[in-house]
C-alpha cells in the first residue's frame, strides 16, 4: 500500500475530526502537497456537501413525533416476566462467566460428594465396625459402646474345648 | 477480553487439578499400617488394675471384670496389603492382614488361633489410629482381652 493509498483511506476520518492530532497533522500537509490526494478530498467534500444538504432539505418534511411515540411506548410496555428471566440469564451467560462457572461448578460438586467421607465432614463413623466374623462354631456377642465409641468382640468359650479354664471364663464373661 | 481472561482460567484450572490430585492422594492407600496389640488378663478375682492401661479404662470398662493386667504389648508395621503375626500369651497366634483405607478408615483381617485351632476369623474396619476390642478366651484363671489399634504411616 503506498502513502497516498494510504492517506486516501484517512481522509474521510480526518474530515470527520476523528483522527488523531498527529494524524491529522500528516494527513493535511500531504493532502496540501499531492494533486491525486487533493483530489480525492474535494470529492470527499463534495459528497458530503451534497448529502448535507439533501438530509438538511428531507429532514424538515420527516415527522419524528409517531418514531418518538413508539420510542415511548416501548419504553413503558409491560414485558412478559419469562421474557424479562430470559433475558437476564441471557445476559449472565455471556462467555467469560461460562468459563468461570464450569470449573466452580465442578468444585461445588466435588466438594459436595467428598463431605459426607472426611474425617470433620458428616456421617464418618469413629466407631469400628465388624463387615464379617467366623467363630467356628462358638458363640459370639458384639458390643459397641457409646461412651467411648468402642467396639467389643466377646468370643465365649466352647464347653467343650479351648482346654484352660474354662468354667471361669465363662463365668467372668462380661455382662454387657 | 478472552486474552485478558485466559490466565486467570488457566491459574485456576491449575490450582483446582491440584486441589483434586491433592484430595485422590489423601484418600488412596498408605504405605504401611503400623498395628498395635496389646494383651491383658482380666480377672474377677481382685480389684486390681494395671495402670499401664490407663489410657483404655473406660474402654475396659463396659466388660464388667474386676481385675485388668496387662501382658505384653506387640507393635509391628504392616505393609500395605500384607499380613504380619502377632505372638499372643496362652500358645495363640493372631495375624492380621490390612485390607483397605477408605474414608480414613482401615480394613483389617484378623485371624486369632489357638496352635491349629482357629478361634475366630473377622474383617473389620477401624478409624484410622483407633482400636477394637476382642476377648473371650480362657487364660490363667480369667480372660483375655486384645486391643488391636492401627494407624497409616
Amino acid at each position: 500500500m503506498s502513502q497516498c493509498d494510504a492517506i486516501q483511506e484517512s481522509i474521510g476520518r480526518w474530515l470527520d475530526g476523528e483522527l488523531k492530532a498527529t494524524d491529522s497533522e500528516a494527513v493535511r500537509s500531504h493532502v496540501e502537497g499531492c494533486l491525486a490526494c487533493g483530489a480525492a478530498r474535494q470529492r470527499l467534500e463534495k459528497i458530503q456537501t451534497t448529502l448535507g444538504g439533501l438530509l438538511r432539505a428531507q429532514a424538515s418534511q420527516l415527522e419524528f413525533a409517531p418514531f418518538w411515540r413508539e420510542v415511548r411506548r416501548r419504553i413503558d410496555e409491560k414485558r412478559p416476566w419469562h421474557e424479562e428471566l430470559i433475558e437476564r440469564v441471557q445476559s449472565q451467560l455471556t462467555a467469560p462467566r461460562l468459563a468461570w462457572a464450569v470449573p466452580a461448578a465442578i468444585i461445588l460438586a466435588l466438594g459436595f460428594i467428598s463431605y459426607a467421607k472426611w474425617p470433620l465432614g458428616g456421617q464418618v463413623s469413629n466407631y469400628a465396625s465388624v463387615e464379617s466374623i467366623d467363630t467356628h462354631g462358638r458363640s459370639v456377642a458384639l458390643l459397641r459402646e457409646d461412651e467411648t465409641k468402642t467396639t467389643i468382640i466377646w468370643l465365649y468359650q466352647d464347653p467343650e474345648g479351648d482346654n484352660e479354664n474354662v468354667e471361669e471364663a465363662t463365668k467372668s464373661g462380661p455382662a454387657f | 477480553m478472552w486474552k485478558k481472561l485466559r490466565n486467570p482460567v488457566l491459574l485456576f484450572s491449575l490450582v483446582f487439578v491440584s486441589a483434586a490430585s491433592w484430595l485422590h492422594a489423601a484418600e488412596s492407600a498408605p504405605q504401611s499400617v503400623q498395628v498395635t496389640v496389646r494383651s491383658i488378663l482380666a480377672g474377677s478375682k481382685s480389684d486390681e488394675f494395671d495402670p499401664k492401661l490407663k489410657s483404655i479404662e473406660q474402654q475396659l470398662k463396659p466388660l464388667k471384670h474386676r481385675s485388668y493386667r496387662a501382658l505384653k504389648d506387640e507393635t509391628q508395621t504392616i505393609p500395605w496389603q500384607g499380613s504380619k503375626a502377632f505372638e499372643i500369651p496362652g500358645g495363640r497366634s493372631l495375624t492380621i492382614a490390612t485390607q483397605e483405607f477408605q474414608n480414613e478408615r482401615i480394613g483389617l483381617k484378623i485371624r486369632l488361633t489357638q496352635g491349629d485351632k482357629p478361634l475366630i476369623d473377622t474383617t473389620v474396619k477401624i478409624p484410622n489410629r483407633g482400636n477394637i476390642i476382642l476377648g473371650g478366651p480362657a487364660h490363667e484363671g480369667g480372660s483375655l482381652i486384645l486391643s488391636i489399634s492401627a494407624a497409616t504411616q
